[in-house]
């Protein structure tokens, strides 16, 4: 009997060690698909030999080296970070509507957008490509910050977070909605589409940021992974393993906070990815935080590295903000997952 | 990066020595220095109605663009006018990227000579980035301004965009006439005992939903020149804002004028510009002023009243519009001046295509 459970925990072991590989595999060739494409029509030979140093003319180096490669490893990174930021937070709030989005981190990064963009009051010292950046990481940390400070007052139980967490969002809204009200035309157009989400202005030094964000919280996250499938059982039962669930909560949530902050403050306000990206990685491989937070993390990558794709693509010479295509493209496979697991 | 850097460097610098020999040489309007190795003859446009700028100083300004960022490009009537003098204005290639971004990538594939920016496009962080890249692959960049400060910016811009095409004499006799004109209404002006009224300007006029107008920017410069106060600036903070009905009513002007296009069909509001005839500016203007509140205006019941073309900014042939305006506030000083035919005269000296449409309407006598 328990023979044939090992057994079976063995072949699923190596299942979902080979669905993260396909994963890795699938976020690779997206990342590839995206440095291909683009409106300027470069042949493939060209772009492969730009890539691996070849000789080609300025113009297609540039493209590539400067225009392509920044948006898509931007891309890649960003739906890491908030895929694997929407995953924990899932879990260390046992609640699967959590991510930056529900808990205000989102609009508070648009809210700190907006005070760079229409107010013009921005990180001292900070050179002005940074200020709105500078500004939106600012303020999701601080809503993140808040929320552990408001949650710690109140016990800090995963349903007191999680309605700090809406009270942020609406607070962060309404201050957002006043600062629209008052904007000049020009700052209002700026400002909707930073919150529609877009790559466009990705730059080397954003990627090197978030990249590093993700070297430092990874190899945290995944060394916590056996606590939070502890804790994916349930508060109680946890804390009869000797998992320590207050500590494990906070440096979770301050780990997910450096996460999704720096990643909505690079690209605005990206939906679906933070929260379908776990639900989908969960569908695939389970409920072993082992391979499920890199599946996570790789689901997020491959969705957002196609959606990058998708956005230049869908209509010819236009860049439709990323946002929207994430959403938009990414809700109807979701039904159709949600559907498809409800009936198995 | 840590590769490419250097090299970029590099190339700079043996670009700036080529630049020691250029043929090209111009400071634009943020004063940056532009070399082009020979006249500009593949141009993209940041800006795509800056197309009948460059007519004003070129017989065929399609055969310099080879692209343009189309959201804002040219109104259905005038493209009509060009493409049927220049079919080509079709082969123009798109190179935006949404509403107001452009694409780097689309612009570095067209190969052009000379990319036109706008004074907008500065400190917008996603153009900052695009045009940081176009630069990088070895593309030169110009910003000009015909929006902004219109009256600054308008001629320098326009002399900038001569030197970079080869056409400076052009651009010149532009200048003379745009000076001339402009000088004549600062001069009669000048007195110091001449009472500006008090104008509102009320943009995408309609009946309903009263009011859009101008704090700062590009039509209270415009007010001014003609010697008006526009009194949208004690109220509205930035270049655009909102009054009500009851403020509009209470504030009391002596000059009334709206603006519209035909943007502003649908809206049910002023119709007039390119492509309109009169009487469909006569008809909607005439609604506009006999609305609720409007009607009951003293200056409607006075007759100092207005409606001109929206769009009449980003490109110096504001002049007309100037002189109407100053006309309007000042009928006793500007009697002999007359902005149709000032409109009249550009379009024959300097435009290579006369675009058909109603400018401006007053009430019917």
């Amino acid at each position: 009997m328990s023979d044939a459970i090992l057994q079976r925990y063995h072949r699923q072991s190596r299942r979902n060690a080979l669905l993260v590989g396909v994963l890795a595999l699938a976020a690779l060739a997206a990342l590839l698909l995206d440095l291909v494409t683009g409106p300027a029509g470069l042949p493939l030979a060209d772009t492969l030999r730009a890539l691996t140093g070849g000789e080609v003319t300025r113009g297609t180096q540039v493209i590539v080296w400067d225009v392509r490669l920044p948006v898509a490893c931007m891309a890649l990174l960003v739906g890491a970070a908030l895929a694997l930021a929407g995953a924990e937070m899932q879990t260390v709030l046992e609640n699967p509507l959590a991510e930056p989005f529900t808990l205000g981190v989102s609009s508070s990064a648009a809210l700190g957008a907006a005070v760079a963009i229409v107010l013009g009051l921005t990180v001292p010292g900070l050179p002005p490509v940074w200020s709105v950046s500078g500004n939106a990481f600012l303020f999701a940390l601080g809503a993140l910050g808040l929320l552990q400070l408001l949650g710690r007052i109140r016990g800090g139980g995963p349903e007191v977070l999680i309605l700090f967490g809406v009270a942020l969002n609406f607070t962060a809204a309404a201050l957002l909605s006043l600062l629209q009200f008052v904007a000049s035309a020009d700052a209002l157009q700026q400002l909707v589409f930073w919150t529609m989400g877009s790559l466009a202005s990705a730059q080397w030094p954003g990627v090197v940021l978030i990249g590093v964000v993700l070297v430092v919280a990874v190899p945290f996250s995944f060394r916590a992974a056996w606590k939070l499938t502890a804790l994916r059982l349930g508060e109680d039962q946890a804390k009869s393993f000797g998992v320590d669930v207050t500590g494990l909560r906070r440096w979770t949530l301050l780990r997910v906070s450096l996460l999704a902050a720096s990643a909505v403050s690079m690209v605005g306000v990206i939906g679906f990815v933070g929260l379908a990206g776990p639900h989908i990685a969960r569908m695939l491989v389970g409920e072993n935080h082992r391979v499920f937070l890199p599946a996570s993390l790789l689901t997020g990558a491959l969705v957002m590295s196609l959606a990058s794709t998708l956005s230049k693509t869908l209509v010819p010479g236009v860049l439709l903000p990323v946002g929207l295509v994430t959403s938009l493209i990414g809700l109807p496979i979701f039904f159709a997952l949600i559907l498809r697991g409800r009936r198995r | 990066m840590t590769l490419t850097r250097p090299l970029l460097a590099a190339l700079a610098l043996i670009a700036s020595f080529g630049s020691a020999v250029a043929d090209v040489v111009a400071t634009d309007i943020l004063g940056r220095v532009v070399h082009l190795p020979e006249p500009a003859r593949h141009i993209v446009l940041g800006e795509g109605r800056h197309l009948t700028v460059l007519g004003l100083i070129h017989d065929d300004p399609v055969s310099l663009v080879t692209g343009w960022r189309l959201d804002k490009a040219l109104d259905e009537p005038t493209m009509q006018a060009y493409r049927e003098k220049f079919p080509d204005i079709d082969e123009i290639r798109p190179v935006g990227s949404g509403n107001r971004d452009i694409s780097a990538e689309a612009i570095i594939a067209l190969h052009p000579d000379l990319v036109v920016l706008t004074l907008i496009d500065q400190g917008d962080p996603g153009m900052e980035v695009a045009r940081q890249q176009i630069e990088a692959a070895g593309i030169p960049v110009a910003y000009v301004d015909f929006f902004s400060h219109p009256q600054e910016n308008s001629i320098p811009s326009l002399q900038i965009l001569g030197k970079l095409i080869g056409a400076e004499e052009r651009a010149e006799e532009f200048a003379d006439f745009y000076e001339a004109r402009l000088a004549r209404i600062r001069d009669r002006l000048a007195a110091p005992d001449i009472t500006r009224p008090r104008v509102f300007f009320h943009v995408h006029a309609a009946p309903q939903s009263c009011c859009s107008t101008v704090g700062t920017g590009v039509f209270h410069d415009f007010i001014t020149t003609a010697g008006g106060q526009n009194i949208g600036n004690d109220t509205v903070k930035g270049v655009l804002g909102n009054v009500s009905l009851e403020y509009l009513i209470g504030a009391d002007p002596d000059v009334y004028i709206a603006t519209g296009g035909t943007h502003m069909a649908v809206r049910g509001g002023l119709v007039l510009g390119s492509g309109v005839d009169a009487d469909t500016a006569q008809a909607s203007f005439d609604k506009l002023i006999s609305a609720p509140g409007f009607s009951s205006l003293r200056a409607v019941e006075e007759g100092r009243v207005a409606g001109v073309w929206h769009l009449f900014n980003d490109s110096p042939v504001h002049i007309a519009l100037i002189e109407y305006l100053a006309k309007t506030f000042h009928p006793d000083l500007f009697q002999d001046v007359d902005p149709a035919a000032t409109l009249a005269e550009i379009n024959a000296r300097f435009l290579p295509v006369t675009v058909p449409g109603t400018w401006w309407v007053t009430p019917e006598q």
